[in-house]
Order: structure tokens, then sequence, then C-alpha cells
């Protein structure tokens, strides 16, 4: 019996282990709240492309690795979540993007209208050609909707699917066709990040709407944050069984203005959330404006 | 027993994940309270070892034509305007380039002494000069001691100079003048120093921006706010396939946007104006009624504000209208009805600026240079602080403001020969939309009802702006806040008439277009995925794409 106290030890240290490779890598919050990843923490780490929110893992190119670094979240909850080039020659590009749609400047009804709308834009442009029409496919047990097009001697593919509310991307570029058709097997690999279904299956459910003023049982405005921007702030909220805060994720905003929001939704508390009688967690939206300075 | 030292084991685990967690949250916090600014989580501004994820290098073969010869393309008023416009505007140019003094305004801290002497190239209302800056002859004009400082050279741009922190390590941002007006000979009595550039250099304080080119201004206030978001809204899919966000600066009172100066920071031409007569020059007016910095008595020379409406006709010039106006309405009202650029070969621009698929099909190809000589071009990659100017690019023939001072290469020469062809301009300009350059420098927007009148109403405007604010990576990042732009944030800059540029970016750090692209490249630039693909552009496209633009 005494070698159960290494294996209780072992066992015990792993679970260390893994609960700060967690934190590491964004998947855990301490304080306010449990386990929430940030759409924008994805990163590269042996030869992958995982991302937590999203629940995708995506094997790098052999030959790649990452480029530069994109900017931050915008002001309308669009991300560069990652971008990947060729280590030698630069024949090609990927960009994994992901536009949330809860603030996007366009909404559709489903991916399918989305990608319709891209090849449509596409085909507005001077001298690029459609090369591949809109058309759906299955990746890891989601829709995905294709769309190529080329121009000025560069070979492109669009891959959309939605999650969580967001339409992520594969922004595929390359020099020649036979490079962009490579690229695209690449995605056949694409995974789960934490196994099949595991942490898809615990995601709550997105919607839009759930802010709305019948749903929010108390409110507290953010108050004036000093320096504050006039461009409004989108924020995600994750409102728990009992329709309280559980998570809030200010999209993007000035470090004041952040606070102010997150001293404010703390204070918050909604219906509780039901689906078909069941209680449920919900992903919604909020976009808070500041007033600024004053005439 | 067994289960008593398993407990006892997982406890100890236990305390230890409790101990990380701890941890954790403390490196958590101390994270949060060391990030700065507005970027959130993983999508910093980190640099990465990233092989060669910079994108640099375009290909070699391809090099900026130089600046555009022949005539200004620029400095003619709007088409179609009356004539008390027109009398207006003349009288309203003579006053935007007279030379202020202490006794009209000038001072006590200054960059320059006029409007004019800024916004000269290729015409009144442009940008720098390509050489003989004028900064360097102000500096000791009329027995003034002030010292050049090290970053304002004879042949590079002309620059204001900004503080990022104050001494208590607070954001400033402010323009800080380069020259007092101190020993000249019509100021006695004021002895203000000028600012210690060298500490501030060496402190790694200060940066730099040049004058922007005023031309058509008239006709980007007259696109209304709604017209700019809804242009800005059609390019969303493009934007989004090529990492582009942005959004718009607004005035912290009333919404609008904000569409002038480096960081779309001003609202009007007015308040420009305004700023600008006050900033730059140190000339009081009606916007800004106050000398800067709280002067000492002995500087302070004159009335308040020095530049004042009118209310006599004391000289009777042309313009009525104008003898009647402040120096700052005159200032607005010439910029406004200054002509846009003309490109010196007529563009093919496709219809709502992104044309029909139809238009053409193929980037023609052109004679690209296979010469090139980087000496003839100069460029300043480290950025701000302490490097002294550039010498300019190479121009293909004399313009009037640069006679006798030009140099040319073969490189240039080549490069200017293929500019020369319409089907290589009209390819660029192709290729610069299709690659996603034009995702952000929008072709084509349209004018309101204009109170300027029928050369500024409802008329199309090939500006090569978007007037969005957008992140421009670390490479470009200046440290300073405007409104909703913050320290990494840039306008997409008008991109008409820049053939006739001499320098680019907010601080004129180089006068090679090339470099000016490559530079859209860095960590946290919106930029970089476009610019990677004008870095895999063939040689004769990315030519073409020069050539479009010097033909601006």
């Amino acid at each position: 019996m005494r070698r159960l106290l290494p294996l209780g030890l072992g066992l015990g240290l792993a679970a260390g282990l893994v609960g700060w490779l967690a934190w590491r890598d964004g998947f855990v919050s301490f304080g306010h709240g449990p386990a929430i990843a940030l759409p924008e923490q994805g990163a590269v780490a042996k030869g992958r492309y995982t991302n937590a929110y999203f629940d995708l893992s995506y094997p790098v190119p052999q030959q790649w690795t990452t480029g530069l670094d994109g900017p931050g979240p915008s002001e309308t909850g669009y991300y560069v979540l990652s971008t990947l080039v060729p280590t030698d020659d630069l024949n090609g590009t990927i960009l994994i993007a992901a536009q949330d749609t809860f603030f996007s400047m366009k909404s559709y009804s489903d991916v399918a209208a989305a990608a319709i709308d891209f090849r449509q834009a596409m085909s507005q442009i001077p001298a690029m050609t459609i090369d591949r029409e809109p058309s759906e496919m299955r990746i890891v047990d989601r829709d995905v909707w294709r769309v190529d097009f080329s121009g000025v001697g560069l070979y492109r593919a669009m891959f959309v699917t939605e999650i969580r509310c967001h339409l992520v991307s594969f922004n595929l570029t390359a020099r020649e066709p036979q490079l962009l058709s490579d690229l695209a097997h690449t995605l056949d690999d694409v995974s789960y990040a934490k196994g099949k279904r595991a942490a898809s299956a615990s995601f709550p459910i997105c919607d839009k709407g759930y802010a709305s003023t019948e749903n929010i049982l108390r409110r507290v405005e953010p108050k004036d944050a000093s320096g504050a921007r006039f461009a409004p702030v989108p924020v995600r909220v994750i409102i728990d069984r009992d329709g309280m805060v559980k998570h809030i994720h200010v999209i993007h905003s000035s470090d004041e203005q952040r606070k102010s929001i997150e001293d404010a939704l703390h204070q918050w508390k909604f219906k509780p959330p039901r689906v078909n009688g069941r209680a449920v967690e919900i992903e919604t939206g909020l976009t808070f404006k500041f007033k600024g300075q004053q005439l | 027993m067994a289960k008593s030292q398993l407990a006892y084991g997982v406890s100890l685990a236990a305390i230890a994940v409790m101990m990380l967690g701890a941890t954790a949250q403390a490196q958590n916090v101390a994270a949060a309270q060391a990030g700065g600014g507005f970027q959130r989580g993983g999508g910093g501004h980190h640099h990465n070892g990233g092989g060669n994820g910079g994108h640099s290098g375009a290909n070699p073969g391809a090099v900026d034509p130089g600046i555009r010869g022949g005539a200004p393309g620029a400095g003619q008023p709007l088409p179609g305007i009356s004539s008390d416009q027109m009398n207006f505007f003349t009288v309203a140019q003579g006053t935007f380039n007279d030379v202020d003094t202490p006794a009209t305004g000038l001072g006590p801290g200054f960059n320059l002494d006029s409007c004019g002497g800024c916004h000269a190239f290729p015409a009144a209302g442009g940008s720098s000069p390509p050489t003989n800056n004028p900064q360097i002859a102000v500096a000791t004009a009329m027995g003034a001691t002030n010292v050049v400082p090290s970053f304002v050279t004879a042949n590079g741009p002309i620059r204001e100079a900004r503080f990022v922190l104050n001494p208590d390590g607070t954001p400033d941002g402010g323009v800080h003048d380069l020259f007092s007006i101190a020993g000249r000979s019509d100021a006695q009595g004021c002895d203000l120093a000028q600012p210690d550039f060298a500490t501030q250099l060496a402190n790694h304080n200060v940066i730099f921006r040049i004058p922007p080119p005023t031309y058509g201004d008239g006709l980007i206030e007259s696109l209304s706010d709604a017209t700019l978001q809804a242009d800005f809204d059609a390019q969303a899919q493009q934007k989004a396939s090529l990492g582009v966000s942005g959004g718009f600066n607004t005035s912290g009172n009333t919404g609008n946007k904000t569409r002038f100066g480096w960081k779309a920071q001003n609202i009007s031409m007015l308040m420009f104006a305004g700023e600008a007569y006050n900033a730059e020059q140190g000339v009081t007016n009606e916007l800004f009624p106050n000398e800067r910095n709280n002067p000492d008595a002995s500087c302070q020379l004159n009335a308040l504000p020095e530049d004042a409406t009118p209310l006599t006709d004391a000289a009777p010039s042309a313009s009525q209208s104008a003898d009647f106006n402040s120096d700052i309405v005159q200032f607005a009202m010439f910029m406004r009805l200054l002509a846009a650029p003309t490109p010196a070969i007529p563009l093919n621009i496709p219809s709502g600026g992104t044309a029909s698929a139809s238009a053409s099909t193929t980037a023609a190809s052109t004679s690209t240079a296979t010469t090139t000589d980087p000496a003839a071009t100069t460029t300043d990659p480290t950025a701000a602080a302490t490097t002294p100017a550039s010498t300019p690019v190479a121009m293909a023939s004399v313009l009037p403001t640069a006679a006798g001072s030009s140099t040319t290469s073969t490189a240039a020469a080549a490069a200017s020969s293929a500019a020369s062809s319409a089907t290589s301009i009209n390819a660029g300009l192709q290729a610069f939309i299709n690659v996603g350059c034009a995702a952000c420098h929008t072709v084509t927007h349209t004018t309101g009802n204009s109170a300027l009148g029928t050369g500024a109403t409802n008329v199309t405007v090939n500006s090569f702006s978007d007037y969005a604010i957008h992140n421009m990576g670390s490479g470009l990042a200046d440290r300073v806040t405007q409104g909703n732009a913050n320290g990494f944030m840039f306008r997409s800059a008008p991109l008409w008439g820049v053939g006739q540029r001499a320098f680019f970016l907010h601080d004129g750090r180089t006068s090679d277009l090339v470099q000016a692209i490559e530079q859209h490249a860095s960590s946290g630039s919106e930029a970089n995925q476009v610019i990677g693909q004008f870095n895999m552009l063939s040689t004769t496209d990315q030519q073409n794409i020069l050539n479009f633009l010097r033909n601006l």
C-alpha cells in the first residue's frame, strides 16, 4: 500500500502542472471566475496553433513558422488570431482571424451567407478571379465554407466557419496554385484543442440579444473613465445559470474604461437563462459608450 | 491506511496546486498592471523571432521612380469656383505664404515663420521641399541664437517635435517648438530657451511629425460622416481577409468623425489652421487665444489674440471678404479651395473605387528597372529619435522649387521611364487594389452638398484613404495618443499627390517609397498581411504599383 503514496503525490503534482500550464496558456483565470479562455489567447507551440476559446488546434505546415503578431482585438470585435509564414522563401501566408458577430459591421443569417457575400466583394475587385465558388465542407464536425480567388499572381482561399458566434477564418495566400492546394489540405488536420468535443460541449450558448432590458434585473452604469475614448467599447460576458456575471471580456478599450466596465458589470444581475426550461449559461455582448469630454 | 496515504498525497498536490495558483494569480495581476495602452491579451505588440515573419524585402528589382518631374500637379484652385472665391483664394494664398515676425505674432516658440514655408512642395499647400530645409535658416534669422537640433538637416524633412512623456512620467504628446525668438533683433528682451532636445533624444522621448499636404482638403471636409462609414463598411470583407480592422477618430464632444492630421485628430480645416498657427508659429488666434507654456512677460509682445477678426479694412485687397477675415479663416479657406492633386497620366479609376471584375484581368508588364542604386535613396529605419535627416530621393527632372538641387540615378531614370507608361500605371492601380493596399487607402469617395459650390459638390474624390485610424505596429508607433488614436495608430495617409512628395511616413523617416511601403509591416500592424502579399508580387507588379503611386 505504501506504493500509493508516491502515486498520489505524482497524480497531485501532475494535476498541479496541468493547472499551471492551463494558467500559463490563458485557459484559466483565477479570482472572479473559473476557467475561461479568451479568443486572442491562442498560440503556436510544438508545431500547432491551439486556441482553447474556439477549441481548435491546427498543425503548422512543415517549414512554416509564426509571422509578425497582428494588432489586438478591434472595436468591432475583429481578431488576428495568428499569422504563419514559410521559414525561408516567402511564397505564401496563412492568416487565422475571427470576427465576433455580435459587433461586426455586417450581420449574416449563417456562414453560407457570409461566404457568398465575401465572394461578391472579392469579385468586385479589379483583376480578381473567383476560382472556386462558395462551397461547403466539413472539417472536424464543423460546417466550413470555402471561396478561392486569385489575382496579380497570388492564389488565395478563405475558409470560414462559425464558432461561439464568431466567424473564424483561415485565409491562405500562395504564389503557386499547388502550394495553395497543399495549404488547403493542411486544414484536414484541424482538430479539437482539448480532445473530441471536450471543451466545445461545455461552451455557453451564445445569444446576441440576451442583454436586453427585460433580462437585466440589476444594472449599474460604469463610471466615466478619465481620458476615456469616445468610441463604443465592445464587451462579451458569460452569464451563469443563476443570472450572475461569470466572466467579462472587454474586447477593445483603454485601461481606464476596462476597469470601469468590469467594476460595474460585476454588480449586474440577469434573469437566470433558460432554454426549454433547462438552466444554461449564456454568452452575450454589450456595447458601452462613454461620453468623453463634456462641452 | 492506504486511503489516508492517498489522501495525504493528494493533499500535498492540492497545496502545490494552490501555491502555483497563487503565484500565477500574483503574476497575472502584475502583468495586468504592466500592460498599458489599448491592447489586451495575446494580441499585443511583442516581437517574435519567427524566421522571416517580418515579410521583409520587396523584390530588389522594384525601385522608387523618385519624385515625378514636370509641373506641379497641385496647388491650383478647385475647378468652377466663382470670381469671389477666386479672389479670396488669391488673397488667402498670399496670407498663407506671409512670413510672420514677433510683431505679427511669431513665437515665442515656433517651428517656422509661415504656413507656406512648411506646406511648400510641390506648390503652396504641400509638404516639405526635398532640399533646402527652411528650418535651418530660420533658426538664426534676425540674429536668433537657436541651435539647429540634430534631427533637422538641410536636405531632410521639415519636422516638428513632440515629447512622449512629461518629466513626471505622465503622457505628454504635445508639440515642443524647435526654436525661440530669443536673440532676434525684432524681439529684444525675450530670453526663452530652446528645449533641451539633445537630452530628450538621449532619453528616447522625442517623436517627429512632418507637414501633411493639404491639397483637396476642402473635398475631404465635404465628405459626410455617413459616407465615410458606408465606404468603410463596404470594404469589410476585404479587410477581414487581410487582418485589417481600424476605426475612426472622433470628436470627444460631438462624436463626429475627425479626419485631418496624422492621427485624424482634427475635425475641420479651421481647427487644423488655428492649432497649427498656434503650435507651429506661436501665433495666438481666435481658436487658440493664449500663448503656449505661459511665457515670461518679456516674451509676450502683443495683445492677444494676435490674429483676430479685422473690423476695419486697413489695406483693401482684391477680396474684401478676405480683408475682413482673420488669418486662420483665410488659411482654412485657401486650403479648402485647393484642388485635388492631378495625376500626370489620367487613371482608369474603377467604378466606385473597386471596379467591376470585367475592368481588366491582367496586370500588364512594363519595362522594369534592373539597375538599382540603393545609395540613391536613404532611409532611417530606426525611426524616431536620433537620425540626421536623409538626402532626397532622386528626381527624374527638375521641379520649380528644387531647381539646381536634384540628383539623378540610373535606377531612378529607368524607373521613371517605366513610369511614363500608362499601361504600367493603370496596371499598378489594379495591383494596388487587388493586393489589398486599397483596403485602407480607399480609392474613391463622393462628396455631399458642399457650401464650396459645384467644384466640391457630389464630386468623386480619389484620395486613396479611408480616413480611419489603424494600428501600424511597433515599427511606426510614436507612443502618442490623440483622441481614439493610441500610440500605435495613424490615419491612412491620403496618397493623392504622392508622386511629388519628398518624404514619407509621419516622421519623414524615408524618401524611398519602397521603404515607406515596407515599414507598414511590424509587430502589431494591421498592414502585415498586405505587405506580405506585396512582397510576394512579381517585380513587374511591384514596379507597376510604384509607378502608379509616383504618377499620383
